[in-house]
């Protein structure tokens, strides 16, 4: 078993790809045909992960079902090695990355055009996402990170909404920007430790770290790094990009973008930041907590006054990214908990919420808040659907929303009480926003052309069903998700000390 | 039996009864959707009273007991339940309404289309208030807390299509929300302080002296904020009165005697705290007898049957409040007892004379109903007569231990503020009750009938209503049963005579002035508004503390949300297209050097090569 456990990481990442082979051959205009393939290639990578789920070793330290080898050499003994792991970050991660995966493939159904490319680069996008999370060297994590840009970019620029091509240019320009700043954090990475792998990077640059006098250059890197992951997450000023995206990409894509894409910034901050630099994290805890609340504050007020159902989500999004931020900050197990946490269940929230905005596009052809009203009337279903998503967003206990910001701001509270008390004021806008949109759109009078709608169809409502269920299953039973990750945050809390 | 299957019995039927009903919504039929919930319910209400009956009667300890949830920091973090004598006797004043609410809604929302929907909502309520109860934790509590919030906040918003309950349901959320945060802090800095959640932990802690006095205070005070949230106490008080656009039922069971309370419960369960905390008592108590007089006012001069009761609703809990900020343990939970009973059964009766209405609610278009249903009357006379607190009603009772506890705790100030606001009470709910029920009826045309299924919970009610004060009176028995669940005994209060005559001398006072005004109509009721109408339009207008929160808290947030908006668009928007302009500008430099001409290539390939060789050097020479 052992054996091929090893290949555990390798064969989830690469399995999207024997979709993509398999499209290459399918003609054109099969459309039906597309869209199974589509679904069915994401089914491996899912399967797998659960697999690997299960054959998790809670107790082991570091990463696991680890396989390397020497891949491209360098100069002299320094080298570039293939090498996968899963750790108690990664592994939940992975989970969220297929799951969401299937079920926006799943929820591809309104794309009727050019399907055969379309699921192609879907896949690509899965491989490069999985592979970020499931890589242990810096190096392989850089070359699936820019995919993940490549293949977003085509999937929203070709099949978005109206201003697609703006979209698809702003998202490339900002992801550029901090993939170039991640290159140089990587160079200068690799050139002070001599390795790509994470773990080895760690121990060396403990050594650095331990010096008297740091080298400067060493903040620049940390710099550099945080950058690139402060556009991903992202971090107010940066958050303009993803709002475009949000509002034009094609409904899957936005599952998997915001539901994923967006928490690689969340990965890499975790991953980079607390775990190899985490003195550097402690000095920038100021940073980080003003940062965390501007995030919450500002995306909150913004999302309340919004007119525009895609948009009030997209600020939300900036507003719970913050929450991430401020479990980061606090820097203890808790709070890390509760970050990692909030970036799984905001995965499925958005996911979720996205999913049932673009079904109800797809009936009432607007999302203003305006043009919206009484929806519950023709469709009970999917407004029922959706007040559980916005409760959900809004942090109700039972579902997984609360759990992940009741342990962002514990974790918070245990450091710095007043902060994370000032950080409750989102708690409070976002029920104000939340329930503002949601009631807007379903309850009240009903506009008289909507009288024909119809309510979802059941092959529509099985994703948002899956979705609702696995947040409720964390909401109610977090030891699911709480025993993989435990021991790898409480590792890396040790690095932090104090 | 187990105590564990027991608390199962308790726990679980509302539960199952919510899934049946939720996703066999499409097949069962009315009768089926309402059997499922009476049958689920009287499960629940049996357990509950066997747990009594063991508690209470049997006198033994019932046992706790816990698993564990998430672990932080290596520690579990628990859930589980705790069957002290206050959890039992919440578990029976739940069990007890739910039931007869879900008996009563099968005549009040028969013809609702959403029917199943209700029951849904009501079994999802009535599991989340019981496992709210039995929490031996602030963590469980905290967490059934927000899901009894958002069940109110559905069936506040169930005739969804009307703007004015989206608009109720909305603030009903939102305010309790605010006061949600100051519970979500209390927690999270328990957790800091003692790390743990456990009710117990924290009681031993504040005993040992680990916890500075000054973060006692604090945290009692964010609890109270919680309670403040929940309970309708001012300043958070106003969504209270608009969650009466939910149905009926809803504002019997959930507005009036089991949510609302819900904060008074949580001062009474973490009574130990407040106890150390002496500021936070005097906060409790003056937010309390505050809003007990604030609200009576107000329910002077509202015209709405159900808005009346509501601002009533506020005033009680005051008065629970206020008892439990002067040390009156007993008293406050005695009250949220009784008129637990009275204020449901004034809600259902309300919700029938509703009915007869056609679903009006104005008490000016309403009258004469003594001539055209005796029974209704004589329940509504009985609620009134047990809120006015006349002997030997059971609100007489209460009403009595907490003038006694607000006296012998030495705040004369408060104890004139609760005795006038009896006054209040007692001219409110009469003049209610004379408008209604005396006088001519101002309808025309045939009035609806109260079906039997609304009639008997309102005949159990009453009974109760009258009876509920002999558990404590003359015998004690539940002053030295809920003793049993505190650490330490609280000092009881000796009877007094003097209090009891007073109040309700005072209260008699207050009838008769609202039979003079309302009843005999020997005063004119438009004289008196004419003579003081700023303080007339005050008291309609409930303070104008709406209006104040609107230009306080909402125009201010939308104004600064439109210059973020702003901000966002211009600041944020620019530097985007400088960024993009930026590279733009590289793009054509970029494209600028590739025009072909060779001489350019080849000074740049010259400049190149002689940068790489002074790097490489200089590489060489530094190492």
């Amino acid at each position: 078993m052992t054996a091929l456990n090893q290949w555990l990481p390798t064969l989830i990442t690469f399995s999207p790809l024997l979709g993509i082979i398999i499209l290459l051959f399918i003609p054109r205009e099969k459309e039906r045909v597309h869209r199974s393939i589509g679904i069915l290639a994401t089914l491996p990578p899912l399967v797998l992960s659960v697999w690997m789920y299960n054959s998790f070793n809670q107790k082991l330290v570091g990463f696991q079902m680890k396989q390397s080898f020497d891949w491209i050499r360098l100069f002299d003994d320094a080298k570039i090695s293939y090498s996968m792991g899963v750790d108690g970050i990664s592994m939940p991660l992975t989970l969220l990355t297929c799951v969401i995966s299937t079920l926006a493939v799943i929820a591809s159904l309104y794309i009727r055009r050019r399907t055969k490319q379309y699921y192609m680069l879907f896949l690509l996008l899965q491989t490069g996402m999985l592979g970020v999370f499931l890589s242990s060297t810096f190096f392989l994590f850089f070359i699936f990170f820019e995919i993940t840009l490549v293949a977003a970019f085509f999937l929203i620029g070709i099949w978005g909404y109206l201003e697609k091509e703006r979209a698809a240019n702003l998202f490339l320009i900002y992801n550029g920007i901090g993939s170039a700043f991640m290159l140089i954090a990587m160079i200068g990475l690799f050139l002070s430790t001599k390795t790509w792998e994470y773990h080895d990077m760690q121990e060396r640059l403990v050594m650095w770290l331990n010096l008297a006098e740091q080298p400067v250059l060493l903040w620049v890197i940390f710099i550099c790094l945080f950058i690139a992951f402060a556009i991903k997450l992202p971090i107010f000023p940066f958050h303009s990009w993803m709002l475009r995206t949000h509002v034009e990409a094609p409904t899957p894509v936005v599952m998997v973008h915001s539901g994923i894409l967006l928490k690689m910034g969340a990965y890499g901050l975790m991953r980079f930041g607390v775990g190899m630099f985490p003195d550097y994290m402690k000095e920038m805890t100021w940073i980080l907590i003003a940062l965390g609340l501007i995030n919450i504050i500002y995306g909150a007020i913004l999302a309340f006054v919004q007119k525009e159902l895609k948009r009030v989500l997209a600020y939300s999004s900036v507003s719970h990214m913050g929450i991430i931020l401020l479990g980061i900050a606090s820097l203890n197990q808790i709070g890390l908990k509760g970050a990692l946490f909030q970036a799984i269940s905001h995965g499925l929230i958005s996911a979720l919420l996205f999913y049932i905005v673009g079904s109800l596009y797809e009936r009432t052809k607007t999302t203003e808040l305006a043009m919206l009203g009484g929806l519950a009337r023709r469709m009970p279903i999917l407004s029922g659907l959706l007040l559980v998503a916005g409760l959900a967003l809004l942090g109700l206990p039972g579902l997984s929303g609360f759990i992940s910001e009741f342990l962002a701001f514990l974790g918070l509270f245990q450091v710095q009480p007043i902060f994370a008390a000032v950080g409750t004021i989102g708690l409070i806008l976002a029920a104000a926003y939340t329930l503002r949109a949601v009631l807007k759109t379903t309850f009240g009078p009903m506009r008289e052309s909507f009288q024909g709608l119809r309510d979802i169809r059941l092959n529509e409502s099985i994703p948002m069903l899956i979705l609702v269920g696995l947040i409720t299953l964390i909401g109610v039973y977090p030891k699911i998700v709480d025993d993989s990750i435990q021991l790898t945050l409480y590792q890396m809390v040790l690095r932090i000390g104090g | 039996m187990q105590i564990t299957t027991l608390v199962l019995m308790v726990l679980l039927p509302t539960l199952l009864g919510f899934l049946i009903i939720l996703l066999g919504r499409e097949g069962l039929s009315k009768k089926a959707t309402c059997l499922i919930g009476v049958i689920t319910t009287g499960i629940t209400l049996i357990g509950s009273l066997i747990l009594f009956g063991k508690s209470f009667i049997l006198s033994e300890v019932l046992p706790k007991w816990n698993f564990t949830w998430i672990e932080l920091n290596q520690k579990p973090i628990q859930f589980g339940f705790e069957l002290q004598p206050l959890n039992v006797l919440m578990l029976i004043i739940v069990s007890t309404v739910s039931f007869l609410v879900h008996l009563y809604s099968y005549g009040y929302m028969k013809g609702d289309e959403r029917f199943s929907v209700f029951y849904s909502y009501l079994a999802l309520f009535t599991f989340s208030m019981l496992g709210l109860v039995i929490s031996p934790n602030l963590l469980q509590i905290y967490i059934f807390w927000e899901l009894v919030g958002v069940c109110s906040f559905l069936l506040v918003g169930f005739w969804y299509f009307k703007t004015e309950a989206k608009r109720a349901a909305k603030k009903a959320f939102i305010v309790t929300r605010i006061g949600d945060i100051g519970f979500f802090i209390a927690i999270s800095l328990v957790f800091k302080e003692i790390g743990s959640f456990e009710l117990k932990d924290l009681q031993i802690a504040i005993e040992q002296g680990s916890i500075s006095s000054g973060m006692i205070t604090l945290i009692a005070i964010l609890l109270f904020v919680g309670a403040i949230g929940k309970s309708g106490q001012f300043p958070l008080h106003t969504w209270l009165p608009d969650a009466m656009e939910g149905p009926t039922p809803v504002s019997a069971l959930i507005h009036a005697a089991t949510m609302v309370a819900a904060g008074v419960f949580l001062v009474a369960n973490t009574f130990w705290l407040f106890e150390a905390a002496p500021i936070a008592l005097d906060v409790v108590a003056y937010v309390g007898g505050f809003t007990a007089i604030f609200a009576a006012t107000i329910g002077i001069a509202q015209t709405d049957i159900k808005r009346i009761l509501a601002y009533s609703t506020v005033s009680q809990l005051g008065y629970m409040m206020l008892a439990l900020g002067s040390v009156g343990y007993i008293a406050g939970v005695f009250h949220l007892m009784t008129h637990a009973f009275f204020k449901a059964l004034l809600f259902l009766a309300a919700g029938a004379v509703m009915i007869i209405f056609h679903h009006e609610q104005d008490i000016r278009k309403m009258g004469g109903l003594w001539k055209k249903n005796r029974v209704l009357t004589g329940l509504f006379l009985v609620g009134c007569l047990a809120i006015t607190g006349i002997p030997p009603f059971s609100g007489f009772f209460s009403k009595d231990e907490i003038l006694l506890a607000v006296y012998q705790d030495g705040r004369i100030g408060l104890l004139i503020v609760a005795i006038i606001a009896a006054f209040f009470t007692a001219f409110y709910m009469f003049r209610l009750f004379f408008t209604v029920f005396t006088g001519n009826t101002k309808q025309k045309g045939e009035l609806g009938k109260v079906p039997r299924a609304m009639t008997f919970p309102m005949i159990v009610l009453a009974l109760l209503s009258i009876v509920a004060g002999l558990v404590e009176v003359p015998t004690n028995s539940l002053s030295s049963w809920l003793m049993k669940g505190l650490a330490k005994p609280i000092t009881t209060h000796e009877s007094s005579i003097f209090i009891p005559v007073i109040a309700v001398l005072v209260s008699l006072l207050g009838m008769g002035l609202a039979y003079l005004i309302y009843g005999s109509k020997r005063i004119s009721a438009k004289r008196i508004t004419g003579t003081i109408p700023w303080l007339h339009q005050l008291l309609v207008r409930k303070y104008y503390i709406d209006e104040l929160y609107r230009y306080l808290v909402i125009i201010p947030l939308k104004g600064i949300g439109w210059l973020l908006q702003i901000f966002d668009r211009v600041i944020i928007g620019g530097l985007v297209r400088l960024g993009g302009g930026i590279m733009q500008i590289l793009g054509r430099m970029g494209t600028a050097l590739q025009n072909g001409q060779a001489q350019t290539y080849a000074l740049i390939s010259v400049f190149g090569f002689v940068i790489l060789i002074v790097s490489l050097l200089a590489g060489r020479i530094l190492k």
